[in-house]
């Protein structure tokens, strides 16, 4: 009735749909990932691209492609990763696609908290991130919270957040002298704009170090998606998974912040995308990360393609997003749950 | 009460309530082992909120609930799940789930992470999908069923847990007749056969007469009469519990009580 997969210890029930799903996302992650190496104000053959890349070609093409344009392609996979992972997990945990780190204000405190660490310290980015985005979700939970959370109360309070903390990083940005600001282009909207091989880094270690807990939470995700009754009585820890979930999500997008900015709507689309596509009622973490780093990248490819405007990436992700989120408005409004 | 003779599953003086309201004050109540036991009066009276406190859904504010001697609180809650599954009165699941997916579920506290599937869950899901008639829709979304059929989805889905005892809260909701007596019929079988302790928030009094071994008639938050239904289903406490005025008659066929309404 149904097969299972078993890897060592593991075993898991194997479903071919959210597997081909993944499949699916990863060669088109693969094929944007190669025409992004490929393309841009320099363009090279694929040929010259592979040369290149393998250290075989001429020194101009593989500065190009290894100390440019790689580093910004790893980075846009992270980062999308990252924001696909939290979205989902969050999501999943409230039981509402609404509920999103970038829609509840998690994205725009790590943003604020990156940029004032940025401006007082110099540093400190992650740190700031982290603090700023941990920071917001302890006061958007506190402040939606009346005997207990419920997920609508929790996603007004957050939008709230949102926009006062978008309006806070404007101001704080606005001190900082004008070099600097330019630096901190990034802090705007969400650019990949010159990513180094450091961020590259930052962003993979990262992910490498907060994937396995995210994978190891996807379990309990898929029951805590029932009920709370329910859930607690398959014999779940609401309350410490739920911190978990939490403590994860500000990390995965204290990370993304960190490394290409307040990238908006990716955390929200990915995961409501993903299930779609897995036709998986569970969160599909794989397939939200995976959607996640396909929008980033897709979102900075055509940012790159529009080159006399120099437009960051957040801009297309949120034309993309944006359709995203009236979608669902309005079925969360023909179901009257809002 | 010596350690041997208790009942696995007691409540001991539980207070408990929502914020601002307290619903039950201090109750006491055993479900006894091996029997299916019938949980019956108004709405309102705290019928729900008893079952949810007995799995440990909600906290007491005072007193304790004891498993297998032991406060249920302060057992590992997927140990509890084991032998303890709780049907809730008004289930929810997020859309897009099948009812095989549902009743996997169910499986839960006997997974990991590590082993999310084993042959031991392959056979209990199949026999609970089949105890609960439900083998042709295994595969259908289960915001397509008719209400019937989704309770007997989520009903399958306690059975998976494969529990040695069960709570289910109004398992007869939405379901026809027959179907009400096909499952209340189930679960007695399923107690007689592998001794599983049931407990029940029942609505119609004359199904609980005839399905249960014990009676708890609950108002206000307290436990007016409690025994079998011989003792429990009488004129008196009908009108005492329910405010109905009735005549209890003795069903010819079965010989259990049965009221008839004035
Ligand atoms: N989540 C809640 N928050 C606040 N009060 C609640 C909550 N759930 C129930 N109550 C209140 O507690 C009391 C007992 O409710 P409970 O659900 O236990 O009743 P019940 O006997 O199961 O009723 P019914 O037959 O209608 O299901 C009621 O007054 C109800 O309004
Ligand atoms: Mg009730």
């Amino acid at each position: 009735m149904m097969r299972a997969v078993r890897i060592g210890p593991v075993c898991a029930p194997l479903r071919p749909r959210p597997l081909a799903a993944s499949l699916g996302l990863s060669l088109c992650l693969a094929a944007l990932g190669l025409a992004a190496l490929a393309w841009g104000g320099y363009p090279l053959s694929a040929g010259e691209t592979w040369q290149a890349a393998t250290g075989r070609g001429d020194a101009v093409a593989a500065m190009i492609v290894l100390e440019h344009r790689l580093p910004r392609i790893l980075t846009a996979i992270g980062a999308g990763a990252a924001l696909g992972l939290a979205g989902a997990m969050v999501q999943t945990m409230l039981r509402n696609p609404l509920a999103a780190p970038d829609i509840i204000g998690f994205v725009a405190g790590a943003n604020a908290g990156a940029l004032l660490a940025a401006l007082t310290t110099g540093g400190m980015i992650v740190g700031g991130a982290l603090a700023g985005g941990a920071l917001t979700a302890c006061a958007v939970v506190a402040l939606a919270w009346r005997g207990g959370l419920d997920a609508h109360r929790l996603i007004l309070v957050g939008v709230g957040a949102n926009l006062t903390l978008g309006a806070t990083a404007d101001l704080l940005l606005s001190f900082a002298d004008e070099r600097t600001a330019a630096d901190m282009a990034r802090w705007l909207t969400g650019t990949l704009h010159a990513r180094s091989p450091e961020d590259a880094a930052l962003a993979w270690a990262g992910l490498a170090l907060l994937s396995p807990a995210a994978l190891w939470l996807g379990f309990p995700l898929g029951r805590m998606a029932l009920s709370d009754d329910l859930a607690a009585g398959l014999g779940l820890r609401l309350a410490r998974l739920r911190l978990a979930v939490a403590a994860l999500a500000v990390a995965l997008v204290a990370l993304a912040v960190s490394v290409a900015g307040p990238l908006p709507f990716v955390a929200f689309v990915s995961g409501p995308i993903a299930r779609r596509l897995t036709r998986c009622a569970g969160p599909a973490l794989a397939a939200a990360a995976l959607t996640g780093a396909t929008v980033t990248l897709g979102a900075d490819l055509a940012a790159r393609m529009v080159p006399t405007f120099r437009l960051p990436a957040g801009v297309f992700a949120a034309m993309a997003g944006a359709p995203v989120l009236v979608w669902l408005l309005w079925i969360e409004a023909r179901r009257r749950r809002l | 009460m010596s350690q041997r003779s208790m009942n696995r599953l007691r409540a001991e003086e539980i207070s408990v309530g929502y914020p601002g309201r307290t619903v039950l004050d201090a109750m006491s109540l055993d479900i006894p082992d091996g029997k299916v036991t019938a949980i019956v009066g108004p709405n309102a009276c705290g019928k729900s909120t008893l079952l949810r406190a007995l799995a440990r859904l909600i906290p007491t504010q005072g007193g304790r609930v004891l498993l297998d001697g032991r406060p249920i609180e302060k057992q590992r809650s997927r140990q509890v799940a084991r032998r303890l599954a709780i049907l809730p009165q008004s289930p929810a699941a997020p859309e897009g789930l099948t009812v095989l997916d549902l009743v996997r579920r169910g499986r839960t506290p006997h997974q990991s992470v590590l082993r999310q599937w084993s042959r031991a869950d392959a056979e209990a899901v199949e026999r609970a999908l089949s105890l609960a008639g439900l083998e042709g829709l295994s595969s259908r979304m289960l915001d397509t069923l008719s209400g019937g059929q989704r309770q007997r989805a989520w009903i399958a889905m306690a059975l998976a847990q494969d529990p040695e005892l069960l709570l289910l809260d109004e398992p007869t909701t939405y379901l026809d007749l027959p179907r009400q007596i096909e499952l209340l019929a189930l679960i007695r079988q399923l107690n007689r056969d592998a001794g599983l302790t049931v407990a029940m928030v029942l609505h119609d009094v004359n199904l609980a007469a005839r399905f249960a071994d014990h009676i708890v008639a609950l108002k206000d938050g307290k436990v007016r009469r409690q025994g079998p239904p011989a003792e429990v289903v009488t004129a008196e406490t009908m009108q005492e519990v329910f405010s109905l005025p009735c005549t209890v008659i003795r069903d010819p066929v079965h010989g259990r009580p049965h009221v008839i309404p004035a």
